[in-house]
C-alpha cells in the first residue's frame, strides 16, 4: 500500500465519521426516532380502561434473544424501560414464543412466571393479561396489563379488548421501525457511495451531503420514500418480490450506465 | 353507547344474556347428544393438534399420542419450511399439550398426532401453520384442532384451498377464532367449525350461534389444563374452547364413521345446549 493511499483512506474515514455523526444528529432533529410518546399513551389508556395497576410494552430483540421493556408504568421501584430478560422466560416470553395471548389469575403459582425478575422490581403481581404484538404475523413484542384493581382476574372480553390496543401499538412500532430501517438503508447507501469513491479524492462528499441534509425538502422526500417502502412491504409476498425485481433492474441499469460513462 | 362499542365481537354471542334459544325441528329433533356420542370414546379417530407440540409422556395424556412432525421455518428451503419427524413429541410452550389434554379428556381413545408449528422463531409462522395443516391433510387425519389462526391477507387463498381440500377429504377442521375481532384464517371459512369461549365449565355444554361467522361457544375461561414439563395450569382463551369441540367431534366420528364434515356440523348444531326440542 502506498503512503498516498493511507492518507486518502484516513481522510475519507474521518470524513465519513463526521458525515455519519451529522446525519445522526439531523435525523434526530427532523425525524421522530420512535413513537414512544404514542406507545406511552396507548399503554396508559389500556391501563386505565382495564383498571390495571401496571401495564407495559416489551419488544422482541431477535439477535440477543431477549424481550426488552419499551414503555412501562406501574408501582415498580425502578424504571423498567430498557430492562431485558431472556425470550424463553416469564409469561411475556411465553406469549412471544407462541403468539398466543394469555390471562392468568394465580401468577405466583404459574410455572411460567419469572419470580426472580418480579422480585427484582419490587412488585409481584397476582394477575396478568398479556397479548402478542403482531406485524404481518411476525411477533414483534408483547403488551401486558397487570392486576385488575376491582377483580381477581382478567376475562375473555378483556383479552379481546387488549388485543385491539395491541394492534394500535404494533402499528405505531411498525411505522417507527420502518422509518428507522429507511434511515439505516440511506446511511448504508451513503457509506457504500463513499467507499466506492475511495479510489478518487472525494473532498466534495462532505459538502454535498451537508447541503443535501440542510435542504428541508429532503425530509418530505424521505418520508415519501418511507411511505412507499411501507406500502410495498405490506403487499403480498409475490408483489414484494416483483417490486424488488423492478428496483434491482433499475439499480442494475443505473450501475451499468454509470460504468459506461467512466 | 360507549359500553356497547367497547364490547369485543366474538365472545359476545356466548354471554348468558346473548345466547339465543333455537328450535330443533323435524328430523333435527331426533339428533340428541345420546344418539350423537353416547358411549363413544373416540376410539381410533385420528386427531391432529397443530400447535406448539404435544408432550407425549404427560400423565394426563395416557399414551394417546401417536407421534407427529415438526414444521420448521427455513428461509433457504423450498417453500421456506422443512418437515421433520417427531416420534416422541415434546412441547416448546405447553399450549399444544393443553389442547391435547382437553381433547383426550373428552375422547380418551382418540389417537393424537402432534404437528408442531409454533416455537422459538418469531417469523414465518403463517407458512409453518399452512404446512402443518397440509401435513394433516396428506396424512389422513380425521379431525384437526387449530387453536391458532393468521390474519395475513396474503394467506387467505392458501388457507381457503387447504380448508377445501380438508373438507373434500372428509376431515373436520376445528378452529379457535382470533382473540380480537378481525378476520383470521382459516377460522372464518364456512367449511371450518369455528369456536369461541364461554365461561361455563361442563365440557359437554356448548352453544350454537346463529349469527356466524363464529358458530360454536365452548368452555374457555379458567380451564384447568395439562401443561408441558408434566405440569397443570388454569388458562383462559379461545384456544382452550376449540379442543372441547374437537373432542366431541372425535366422539361423533368414532360412533358414526360414515358422516361427512357437513353432517357432523349439523349433528353438533342439533346437540348444542341452546337447542330446544318440542315438548321439552
Amino acid at each position: 500500500m502506498k503512503p498516498n493511499d493511507d492518507i486518502n483512506e484516513e481522510k475519507l474515514s474521518g470524513q465519513l465519521q463526521r458525515l455519519l455523526v451529522s446525519i445522526e444528529a439531523s435525523r434526530r432533529a427532523v425525524l421522530p426516532k420512535s413513537n414512544d410518546a404514542l406507545l406511552k399513551s396507548i399503554v396508559e389508556a389500556a391501563g386505565r380502561i382495564f383498571e390495571a395497576t401496571a401495564a407495559s410494552i416489551l419488544l422482541v430483540n431477535e439477535e440477543e434473544q431477549v424481550l426488552e421493556f419499551r414503555v412501562a408504568f406501574g408501582p415498580s421501584e425502578r424504571d423498567l424501560t430498557g430492562t431485558k430478560f431472556p425470550l424463553d422466560k416469564g409469561i411475556a416470553g411465553y406469549v412471544a414464543m407462541t403468539g398466543q395471548p394469555i390471562a392468568t389469575s394465580n401468577v405466583q403459582e404459574d410455572p411460567r412466571f419469572n419470580q426472580d425478575f418480579a422480585k427484582s422490581t419490587g412488585y409481584i403481581p397476582n394477575s396478568i393479561l398479556a397479548t402478542p404484538l403482531l406485524s404481518d404475523d411476525r411477533i414483534i413484542g408483547v403488551m401486558e396489563v397487570l392486576d385488575k384493581i376491582n377483580a381477581a382476574s382478567f376475562d375473555m372480553q378483556d383479552m379481546e379488548l387488549l388485543g385491539m390496543f395491541a394492534q394500535q401499538a404494533a402499528m405505531a412500532i411498525d411505522q417507527s421501525q420502518q422509518i428507522e430501517n429507511i434511515e439505516e438503508a440511506l446511511v448504508l447507501g451513503l457509506q457504500r457511495l463513499a467507499t466506492a469513491d475511495a479510489s478518487q479524492d472525494s473532498t466534495d462528499l462532505q459538502s454535498v451531503l451537508d447541503q443535501a441534509l440542510d435542504q428541508k425538502s429532503r425530509v418530505p422526500e424521505l418520508m415519501e420514500l418511507a411511505d412507499l417502502f411501507y406500502d410495498i412491504s405490506v403487499l403480498g409476498e409475490a408483489e414484494r418480490k416483483a417490486c424488488l425485481q423492478v428496483l434491482n433492474v433499475f439499480a442494475e441499469y443505473h450501475r451499468a450506465s454509470t460504468r459506461r460513462f467512466r | 353507547m360507549p359500553e356497547d362499542s367497547l364490547r369485543p365481537a366474538w365472545s359476545q354471542h356466548f354471554t348468558p344474556d346473548a345466547i339465543q334459544e333455537l328450535l330443533a325441528d323435524g328430523p333435527l329433533a331426533r339428533l340428541t347428544p345420546n344418539w350423537a356420542w353416547g358411549d363413544s370414546t373416540g376410539k381410533g379417530v385420528r386427531v391432529a393438534v397443530v400447535d406448539s407440540g404435544v408432550e407425549y409422556d404427560h400423565p394426563a395424556l395416557d399414551d394417546c399420542v401417536r407421534g407427529g412432525v415438526i414444521i420448521e421455518y427455513d428461509a433457504k428451503a423450498e417453500n421456506n419450511y422443512r418437515v421433520k419427524p417427531d416420534n416422541k413429541p415434546s412441547d416448546v410452550s405447553g399450549h399444544g399439550t393443553a389442547c391435547a389434554g382437553i381433547i383426550h379428556s373428552i375422547a380418551p381413545e382418540a389417537e393424537i398426532h402432534s404437528v408442531r408449528v409454533l416455537g422459538r422463531n418469531m417469523a414465518g409462522r403463517a407458512i409453518q401453520f399452512a404446512a402443518g395443516l397440509d401435513w394433516a391433510i396428506e396424512n389422513n387425519m380425521q379431525v384437526v384442532n387449530l387453536s391458532l389462526s393468521t390474519s395475513l391477507e396474503e394467506y387467505f387463498g392458501l388457507f381457503h384451498d387447504l380448508a377445501d381440500q380438508a373438507y373434500f377429504k372428509n376431515m373436520n377442521l376445528v378452529s379457535a377464532v382470533n382473540n380480537i375481532p378481525e378476520p383470521s384464517y382459516p377460522s372464518l371459512f364456512s367449511s371450518v367449525i369455528s369456536v369461541a369461549a364461554h365461561d361455563g365449565h361442563d365440557p359437554f355444554t356448548y352453544y350454537y350461534n346463529p349469527n356466524p361467522p363464529v358458530e360454536f361457544g365452548a368452555p374457555g375461561i379458567d380451564v384447568k389444563v395439562a401443561w408441558n414439563k408434566k405440569q397443570y395450569l388454569t388458562c383462559t382463551g379461545n384456544s382452550f374452547a376449540a379442543p372441547h369441540i374437537t373432542g366431541i367431534t372425535a366422539l361423533i366420528r368414532a360412533k358414526h364413521p360414515d358422516l361427512t364434515p357437513f353432517q357432523v356440523k349439523t349433528v353438533l348444531l342439533a346437540c348444542a345446549a341452546n337447542m330446544r326440542r318440542e315438548g321439552k
